[in-house]
């Protein structure tokens, strides 16, 4: 371990008395039983650590921590299974699929808050839950996330249109809905619409994580910045634009899984087995937007753990039969880790538009002109996969399952399409638009390096690069020809992917294309509420002939999770769904961290 | 400001008569010239390619081809082409801001000189409320509003620059209002406009050229503020575009595309500084050269 | 005197108005949209129609304008659209922090830049002056955002002499803050001491510093007893003009340095379409302004009774 590099500290040194001053008025809350401190930086600020107020990564990360849902995905196996949290065991289908009986753990207890009399947290009980799925019902609260039970249990759309009519402050969490039934404090029926395969996925989503009644009626505005829910960490103190500390919650009700994938057991991974979680008691997260900040203080050891960009990439990896490996001079103190993400981005192609919409041949030589390959290389600097359909590589329905293969950069037949097309050598092709609504220098370089590909073939590209907001305005406005821009997974299936193309979808709804095509509409319907199996897999196969044929998008890149860890981190594995990691970790020989 | 303040004092430069002065002025008004050069060969699409790929990705300078004096950037492109190309960005960007900020300026300053009263009154009024708008805001809301890109910051620039001019050109109407040469124009019958734009202006313009090489310098700088902001040009080769992405760069040691545009930076804005003292010691009527101990 | 006040105070509640228009102007009727910045990628329309609603912004714009005069008097400018933190503690914090990254270089440099201005004055017209004004002239040939990035990689990372980003309050503060305060010394010396140079060498030429001379008096002390009082005006001026901007922290430092003070709080509001983080700022920093000038021309009325101006 090089740890001994950091007790000597010259910035001390320099700092002068103010070291002595640091020292005395360090925050106490540094001074906890064993002294060890997990520190997992944030790269954005975060909306709201209320569930039902913000659907985003960064909000996620810290809803995580504070809070648990119904069900999760295991830790260890991959690409991710489904499996209680604050449940017994999976709900309990019965046998028309029409209702599911939920019965929850006993003994769960919400965190200590002054919310609650004595200031103690209680056991959790199924009227908590039942009090979470109205207000994530709530019209006036939830935007963003109602569309995961949209449509799906009965008599919760009604309570919804009911709060949309209520006055702000009306209290409405004692109506009665119909597909929710109470049986006794642990015990609760949830009933269904229609047959639905997607339904549970709702519940493993932090949008839907239980917080406390007594902490929403306090001061519901509250919540958005201090949490009190019966996840596996307390909020210690926070600072939104600064360092957010954690302390474990002691009466955590998981424990770390005893079973895993392949390999696990050889990589380590299953020596916590059966212990109670979470197992460092401090956890920090400060707020580090710029990346090169980030990664300095991740090599000088004040980070546990940290992503890489292309810059860290080039200088600290290098690539041997398509995966990463890291360079000898660090792996005495670093472990390197990569995965696929749920995560795809295509080239979307206007079809309201009268150039592009009305000329297949058009479209399709511009799927032949994008070098994937050759932008993974040298702009991501490898850290993605090509796609050759809508759904990124790890999600059940990919083209790991039905085969499906990009179109392929393609000069030769890019140009007899051109030419098909009514538009040999490109000649009286009018510059065509390419829409982006990402700052990051990486996007300017990849539009670079397309430019250049087309140009060869005679395509003149001109980019038009905005803030998001304004990119958002205008292709929900069908004001562009052709917009990067993807789409993360808000659950784990192929009809969160599929569904942005269906017809009903279209401008100002995610299908940005426009694009409606019936037999694929009705592929879809057949397919989405069907398990994955053969039956599933023709109509996805369908579907991405017909997407190859028509040209709405080009699938592009899924990209890759490339990140490092430090080698006294323990249990880290990375997880497709899970986005904090803090709860499963744990730290063996690091650095003192005071 | 963005950075840096923007002051038209007397230059008190003692050394404005010695031949090493002379020899410095010379100097950077060549180097000047070769950035209007530069500038000009751009405008007429006659630089090299800055999108050309001349060689591999990250590769030091090397004394091989003119294209490599400055190594090549990540997609394999020329440093010395993209920072020439980012040259005519700057000069343009300083053109555009002082071409729409001077005669704003010049014009409200005349005006609000001449005529006093409301009219002096309402464009006071309109320059304090300019002023008291912290300029970030100022200059990033309208680039925002404007859609960002070039005309969009040069705009946005100017609508923070004209009130320095505009405030100068006043003083010095003001003074020469009352002036005999232009009572004499008044009781020949001359009519305002004349008098304003041909006795006047040409007494307040040397004031208002001065200024400009100021504006030009904070254009180009504020530019690159802008640009790593995001808001600035988006499209084609800036230096705020190359200093962005040479800060991840710098982590890998690969220095020399900051190096590059930093050392082309600082050859446009010294010379102008330079040039624009020159010039204020050459026109300033205040300077008394004569009254100068050594 | 009293007409002088109130004709002041007249311009200063139309310079406010000013200020309100052109923020309410820039910020709604040009601004990104905040809703679909708040939304993401789970916008439809029901919810954007929902949350404008929400947020006020679907009424007409002249009622909204008059909205949002009603708030500035009222001193209350709500919550932020982004995360829904009460403003006013958002924009405290803020000022604090960023005054804290300002203030002790903005005092040293004052110092400093005096100092040196004096040091180069006295050697006017020799090496010393011409070597200087190069080094000045250069250095404000970089741009700031230059300074930033080298120094932090050379002196925080390399060599590891300071953090190399971060902040924490109360007494830990100036451990964070060295760095940046260091690189605002360096990019603020440049252009004031070629200021202040020039004010001392205009001052340098009066009849009085003659007369000093011819009665004897060291160079040096002539400097600092005979032309620093004289050009101390001017000095004062420009510092104390500059006084109310310091609240605004510095941009580039409080983002490279993640230090969360009001410029960075100004950045991000505005790539999210923050409007009420944003008309607050705007509003709050041109009252300041405002303020603080009417004070200054109140102080110099009180304290030289020919300066009475029409």
């Amino acid at each position: 371990m090089s740890h001994t590099h950091f007790r000597f500290d010259r910035r001390r040194l320099l700092a002068g008395t103010t070291g002595a001053a640091l020292a005395l008025g360090w925050p106490a809350s540094q001074a906890q039983a064993d002294g060890r401190i997990l520190v997992i930086a944030r790269s954005d600020p975060f909306k709201s650590m209320d569930p039902v107020r913000a659907f985003e990564d960064n909000s996620s990360l810290l809803q995580e921590l504070a809070y648990s849902t119904l069900l999760t995905y295991a830790w260890l196996e991959r690409p991710y299974r489904l499996e209680p949290d604050l449940l017994e065991r999976l709900p309990e289908r019965s046998a028309d699929g029409l209702s599911y009986q939920f019965t929850l753990r006993r003994g769960v207890m919400f965190h200590d808050d002054a919310c609650f009399p004595g200031g103690k947290g209680r056991e959790l009980v199924a009227d908590d839950v039942l009090f979470n799925l109205r207000r994530f019902a709530d019209a006036r609260l939830n935007q963003e996330s109602w569309f995961l039970l949209e449509d799906m249990l009965v008599g919760l759309d009604e309570y919804r249109a009911a709060t949309l009519k209520a006055p702000p402050e009306a209290d409405l969490s004692g109506t009665a809905v119909a597909g929710l039934v109470k049986q006794d404090s642990h015990r609760f029926t949830l009933r269904l619409k229609r047959e639905n395969t997607l339904f549970l996925y709702a519940f493993a989503s932090p949008a839907t994580s239980i917080v406390a009644p007594e902490a929403a009626k306090v001061d519901g505005e509250r919540l958005a910045t201090h949490p009190v829910g019966t996840g596996p960490y307390r909020l210690k103190d926070f600072e939104r634009k600064g360092v957010i500390r954690w302390v474990r919650h002691a009466g955590y009700h998981r424990s770390y899984p005893a079973a895993g994938g392949a390999g696990d057991a050889e990589a380590g991974l299953l020596k916590a087995a059966g212990r109670r979680r979470p197992f460092v008691e401090t956890l920090e997260m400060p707020l580090i937007e710029e990346s090169q900040p980030r990664i300095l203080k991740f090599l000088r050891g004040e980070l546990d753990l940290v992503n890489l960009d292309r810059a860290a990439i080039d200088r600290m990896l290098r690539r041997e039969n398509g995966r990463y490996q890291l360079l000898p001079e660090y792996t005495q103190r670093f472990t390197l880790y990569q995965s696929e993400r749920l995560t795809a981005m295509y080239l979307w192609i206007n079809q309201k538009d009268p150039l592009l919409g009305r000329n297949k041949a058009l479209r399709q030589a511009i799927a032949h002109l994008l070098d994937v390959p050759g932008d993974i290389e040298t702009v991501q600097r490898g850290a993605a996969q090509p796609l050759g359909s809508i759904v990124p590589l790890p999600i059940a329905g990919s083209e790991r399952d039905t085969g499906a293969r990009p179109a392929g950069y393609d000069p030769e037949r890019a140009k007899a399409l051109l030419a098909q097309a009514g538009f040999p050598e490109g000649r009286g092709l009018a510059e065509l638009t390419v829409s982006c609504g990402f700052a990051a220098i990486e996007w300017r370089d990849r539009f670079d390096f397309h430019r250049a590909r087309f140009a060869a073939a005679g395509v003149r590209l001109k980019s038009n690069f905005t803030d998001q907001p304004t990119f958002i305005k205008s292709v929900e406005a069908s004001n562009f020809q052709l917009a990067l821009y993807g789409w993360v997974a808000d659950y784990p299936d192929a009809e969160n992917f599929y569904q942005l193309l269906i017809g009903r979808n279209a401008a100002p709804g995610p299908n940005l294309a426009s694009f409606s095509h019936p037999e694929y509409n009705r592929a879809y319907e057949a397919a989405r509420l069907m398990a994955a199996g053969p039956e599933r897999l023709v109509h996805l196969r369908r579907m991405n002939d017909i997407v190859r044929d028509e040209v709405p998008l080009v699938p592009l890149y899924n990209s890759l999770r490339v990140g490092l860890r430090q080698n006294w981190v323990r249990n880290h594995k990375y997880h497709l769904l899970i986005s904090n990691a803090a709860p499963y970790l744990d730290l063996e020989g690091p650095p003192s961290r005071r | 400001m963005i950075e840096g303040g923007l002051t038209l004092e007397p230059a008190a430069v003692l050394d404005a008569d010695t031949p090493r002065a002379a020899w410095r002025v010379r100097a950077c008004a060549a180097l000047l010239a070769l950035y209007a050069l530069v500038a000009l060969l751009g405008w007429m699409h006659l630089l090299p390619d800055a999108q050309a790929f001349v060689g591999g990705s990250q590769q030091p300078p090397s004394a091989s081809s003119p294209a490599l004096w400055c190594g090549t950037d990540l997609l394999g492109r020329s440093v010395l082409w993209r920072v020439l190309a980012g040259t005519q960005t700057a000069v343009t960007i300083g053109l555009a801001t002082v071409a729409v900020a001077l005669p704003l300026g010049l014009l409200l300053g005349l005006v609000a000189g001449w005529f006093g009263g409301w009219i002096d009154d309402l464009i006071g009024w309109l320059y304090s409320v300019v002023v008291s708008v912290p300029g970030i805001l100022l200059v990033t809301a309208i680039a925002y509003a404007m859609g960002r890109g070039l005309l969009a910051i040069s705009v946005a620039l100017a609508a923070t620059e004209w009130v320095g001019v505009m405030r100068l050109v006043r003083g010095e109407v003001l003074k020469h209002r009352a002036m005999e040469y232009v009572l004499a124009a008044r009781v020949g019958g001359a009519s305002t406009a004349q008098i304003l734009f041909g006795e006047i202006t040409p007494n307040v313009v040397h004031v208002a050229i001065v200024w400009s090489t100021l504006v030009l310098v904070a254009a180009v700088k504020a530019e690159v503020v802008l640009t790593f902001l995001g808001l600035g040009v988006q499209d084609g080769a800036s230096w705020g575009l190359l200093i962005a992405g040479a800060a991840q760069d710098l982590v890998n040691d690969i220095w020399w595309p900051l190096a590059t545009t930093v050392t082309a930076m600082f050859g446009l804005i010294y010379s102008v500084s330079v040039l624009g003292d020159a010039l204020r010691d050459a026109w300033d009527p205040r300077l008394d050269r004569a009254a100068f101990e050594a | 005197m009293t007409r002088f006040l109130l004709r002041r105070l007249g311009q200063a509640l139309a310079v406010v108005f000013g200020v309100a228009l052109l923020t309410f102007l820039l910020f709604h009727a040009f601004a990104p949209d905040p809703v679909r910045a708040a939304l993401g990628q789970h916008a439809n329309a029901s919810s954007v129609a929902a949350l404008r609603a929400q947020w006020g912004l679907d009424r007409p714009l002249l009622q909204q304008f008059w909205l949002f005069l009603s708030q500035i008097i009222h001193f209350d400018f709500g919550r932020s659209f982004v995360n829904g933190d009460d403003l006013a503690t958002l924009i405290g914090n803020g000022a604090w922090v960023s005054l804290a990254v300002t203030v002790p270089p903005f005092v040293a440099g004052l110092l400093i830049s005096v100092a040196v201005a004096l040091f180069v004055a006295y050697h006017r017209g020799g090496r010393i002056d011409r070597l200087s004004r190069a080094l000045f002239v250069g250095g404000m040939s970089v741009s700031a955002l230059v300074y930033v990035i080298v120094l932090q990689y050379g002196l925080a990372y390399k060599l590891g002499w300071f953090p190399i980003n971060g902040y924490a309050g109360g007494w830990a503060a100036p451990h964070y803050l060295l760095l940046p305060w260091l690189i605002l010394l360096a990019v603020s010396i440049g252009p004031d001491v070629r200021l202040y140079r020039n004010v001392l060498l205009n001052e340098v030429r009066a009849d009085h510093v003659r007369t000093a001379r011819a009665k004897g008096a060291s160079e040096a002390r002539v400097l600092v007893r005979h032309v620093l009082p004289n050009a101390a005006i001017p000095i004062l001026t420009n510092t104390v003009s500059s006084l109310p901007f310091l609240i605004l922290g510095s941009l580039l430092l409080e983002r490279f340095f993640s230090i969360p003070g009001i410029g960075d709080l100004v950045v991000s509001s505005l790539a999210n379409g923050d409007f009420p983080v944003l008309k607050a700022v705007t509003v709050l920093s041109a009252l300041a302004l405002v303020a603080f000038n009417l004070l200054t021309d109140l102080l110099y009325v009180w304290a030289d009774p020919r300066v009475r101006l029409a």
